[in-house]
């Protein structure tokens, strides 16, 4: 008896939070899994019935050149973003931790500003403030120095070039910080030894700092790459807005989703086409959570 | 004994955080959680300062019970997301008509009405009695079975004086679901002190002003225009006899009229900056755009900056087929959900025959340039020499209803694209409009 209550104890304890995990996270995903079966659509609303897996089809119909097309623009979005980000915020960071380096504290607060900021108001403002043809800074540099206007969001590779500056914009400060944070943890006698046997920056970079911030950064990058993998306002705002279509075509899997299903109004293939992409997402989450185990 | 304050503390933060979670779905006594004014309902948080100050003291005495004949206070609650000034100024309308009725109507500002309409369409606790919006959305309504119609609520001879076409646009499988309000129409606006000579009659005339007064380097234009969005480009697209989508629901993206128009204002689009609402509406405002096709929603701002307004009809400009540009017409309309004229019948019908007389329509007309649905609105001497109202007026004889069956609401995203990919892409209009014409299929086939 009183073994049984011992082991039922912890999980009374628990009760509550699972309770909440339950009302918040699980009943909308096994709801949407029930409206995926169903026919919910405007035209059954309220008289909607049960359709098996006739939406399941439907939505795996729709991956078609236009899903793959989009999976490619999505791997190579979260590659070069990822490299870019985690190369640029070492850098950064190796170099706010320079020795005799002035105003330290000044250059940390106005790199992490960006992050500080809601991400819908960045979007809007570099959409604004440095893309647009008439009132962004990029243009008129671009006039003052007696170039023509560009649109920098009409076309695939041009958007595909600003969205990513943009999500570093938004995205280095984060890897910064935490670079910063991580660098902190090495043992300095490491260096000093270094220096003792002659090597040189790019020497103690390599052996001592990389190789020392790897595990503490490894669920970081890893976290990043999944947030970066599964992006959606940053290239939705700047170029699919409705009311501001921009001209590029440039799809990432999500979008794509959305734009296929979501504006549809039936909930049933919409539920389907979400259950299909939380699957993926989930055998990535797998997938990344070994690899950060592997490191 | 400290383990077992901890434990109790413990059990305490959880039911407390439990509790918290849960209090949003709570309602209060009158079953109002969606609306009620005590602070904890979910609202924008410029909802509740549109209200008036007659609405806050009726909303504390606020029931969701039927009728006022009882003589207990019924508040009516109706979504929008206009200007908040305009929508208090027709609250104040009905709430003084219908003060000794003790009938109070309260607009609540919510962004994606449409979107929060389907959500809450058929939840009388969380959502509106009624709400304000443009016609178009209203097929998709209907179908859903949430609206109830308006020929329900008010007879007919109270609804007498409505412009047909108000009434045509607020009608479904021949129904009336809505009750018209005023409506909207494209104008084409100018700065008079920037504009030189006369505004022509034709839109050849037209673009050879546009391409000797436009420096788009030094960020000056002689026109702008919301190019690549469908609504601007309708005065084209109808008046080449091309069409969106037509009344059967067969999308028009890809026929001959509809891609001659696009590619006519393509040439137009190549002098209009980006046409984003936000460029073309600042480059106006700031007085580097001598003339903006657009709608009265911009005249709050160009009065703000001062300019010199002058308005001509878009119908009064000849295309080169021989027929003139014809926009679409928006009719703003009320609403009213299923559930709320069951609950509160009387109460609403009271509203909509208020809504239904003509001092709305003046009092919208004179304070914020709307074209009253009612016709005997423009009997009124300052509304029929409004200039604005005169150019909507005369704009809407021609104009053409957006269709509001439910396949036009997958159509607008399709239609912008197609016009995007032509105008700022630069990509071939036949290829582009047997591509959005094929996308715009799927949308209305995944609509089923």
């Amino acid at each position: 008896m009183n073994h049984t209550k011992k082991n039922l104890t912890p999980w009374l304890y628990n009760l509550p939070a699972f309770i909440l995990i339950g009302i918040i996270v699980l009943f909308p995903i096994l709801y949407t899994g029930y409206i995926s079966l169903t026919n919910m659509n405007l035209y059954h609303w309220q008289d909607y019935t049960f359709v098996g897996a006739d939406n399941y089809v439907r939505a795996l119909g729709k991956i078609d050149s236009g899903f793959i097309a989009a999976l490619w623009t999505t791997l190579l979005w979260t590659a070069v973003n990822m490299v870019l980000d985690v190369g640029i915020a070492y850098i950064l960071a190796v170099g706010l931790n320079a020795k005799g380096l002035r105003a330290r504290r000044v250059y940390k607060t106005l790199l992490i500003f960006p992050w500080a900021m809601p991400a819908y108001v960045s979007i809007l403002a570099w959409r604004v403030g440095m893309y647009n043809t008439e009132f962004g800074l990029l243009n008129k540099v671009l006039v003052a120095l007696g170039f023509e206007k560009i649109d920098f969001l009409s076309r695939n590779v041009p958007a595909f070039l600003s969205c990513m500056v943009l999500n570093l914009w938004m995205s280095l400060p984060y890897m910064i910080v935490m670079f910063d944070g991580a660098l902190q943890s090495v043992d300095r006698s490491m260096y000093e030894s270094a220096i003792l046997d002659g090597a040189g920056a790019w020497q103690k970079n390599w052996y001592i700092t990389i190789p020392s911030l790897r595990k503490v950064m490894a669920p970081v990058i890893i976290m990043t790459t999944f947030t970066t993998f599964k992006q959606f306002d940053i290239v939705y705002l700047l170029t699919m807005q409705k009311g501001a279509v921009s001209g590029s075509t440039m799809q990432t899997i999500i979008t794509y989703a959305h734009q296929n299903a979501f504006v549809s109004n039936n909930y049933g293939l919409s539920s389907a086409v979400s259950v299909v992409i939380f699957v993926i997402i989930i055998v990535f989450s797998v997938w990344t959570n070994r690899a950060a185990k592997e490191v | 004994m400290r383990k077992n304050i901890k434990i109790s503390l413990s059990l305490l933060i959880a039911g407390a955080m439990t509790v918290g979670m849960l209090t949003g779905c709570g309602q209060d006594a009158a079953g109002n959680a969606g609306t009620a004014t005590d602070g904890t309902a979910e609202t924008d948080d410029t909802a509740l300062e549109a209200t008036q100050p007659e609405q806050e003291e009726a909303s504390d005495e606020e029931q969701a019970g039927g009728a006022s004949a009882s003589g207990e206070a019924v508040t009516i609650t109706a979504w929008h997301d206009n200007d908040e000034a305009m929508m208090d100024a027709l609250a104040a309308v009905v709430n003084e008509k219908l003060a000794e009725e003790n009938i109070t109507l309260r607009f609540e500002k919510k962004s994606d009405v449409t979107g929060q309409i389907r959500l809450y369409g058929t939840d009388a606790a969380n959502g509106p009695d009624m709400y304000l919006f443009a016609h178009d959305s209203l097929g998709g309504f209907a179908e859903m079975g949430i609206l109830e119609p308006v020929g329900n609520l008010i007879s007919a001879d109270k609804e007498a004086d409505l412009l047909p076409m108000t009434i045509e646009a607020a009608s479904y499988k021949g129904e009336q679901y809505l009750m018209p309000v005023y409506y909207e129409t494209l104008l084409f606006m100018y700065n008079k002190s920037l504009w030189k000579g006369e505004v022509p009659s034709t839109t050849e005339e037209l673009y050879d002003y546009m391409v000797e007064n436009t420096d788009a380097n030094a960020g000056t234009y002689a026109l702008v225009n919301q190019h690549s969005n469908s609504y601007n480009v309708a005065p084209f697209i109808n008046g080449f006899g091309g069409y969106i989508i037509d009344k059967d629901g067969n999308p028009g993206l890809n026929i001959q009229e509809t891609k001659d128009a696009i590619s006519y204002n393509k040439k137009f689009a190549a002098l209009q900056a980006d046409g984003d609402y936000n460029t073309v509406t600042a480059l106006f405002n700031e007085g580097n755009a001598a003339a903006i096709i657009g709608g009265p929603w911009l005249v709050s701002g160009i009065k703000e900056a001062g300019i010199d307004l002058g308005i001509k009809s878009l119908c009064d400009f000849t295309l080169p087929n021989g027929d003139v540009m014809t926009p679409y017409s928006g009719v703003q309309c009320l609403g009213v959900l299923k559930y709320a004229a069951e609950s509160k019948k009387d109460a609403i019908t009271r509203v909509l025959e208020v809504l239904a007389e003509p001092e709305a329509g003046i009092t919208l007309a004179k304070e914020f340039n709307c074209a009253p649905a009612n016709s005997r609105a423009y009997e009124d001497a300052e509304v029929a020499a409004n200039e604005m109202i005169l150019a909507m007026e005369k704009s809407a004889q021609k104009a053409v209803p957006m269709s509001n069956i439910p396949e036009m609401s997958v159509m607008w995203g399709p239609a912008e694209s197609l016009l995007a990919a032509v105008n700022k892409s630069g990509e071939d209009i036949d290829a582009a409009a047997d591509q959005y014409q094929e996308e715009a299929l799927q949308a209305i086939a995944d609509m089923q």
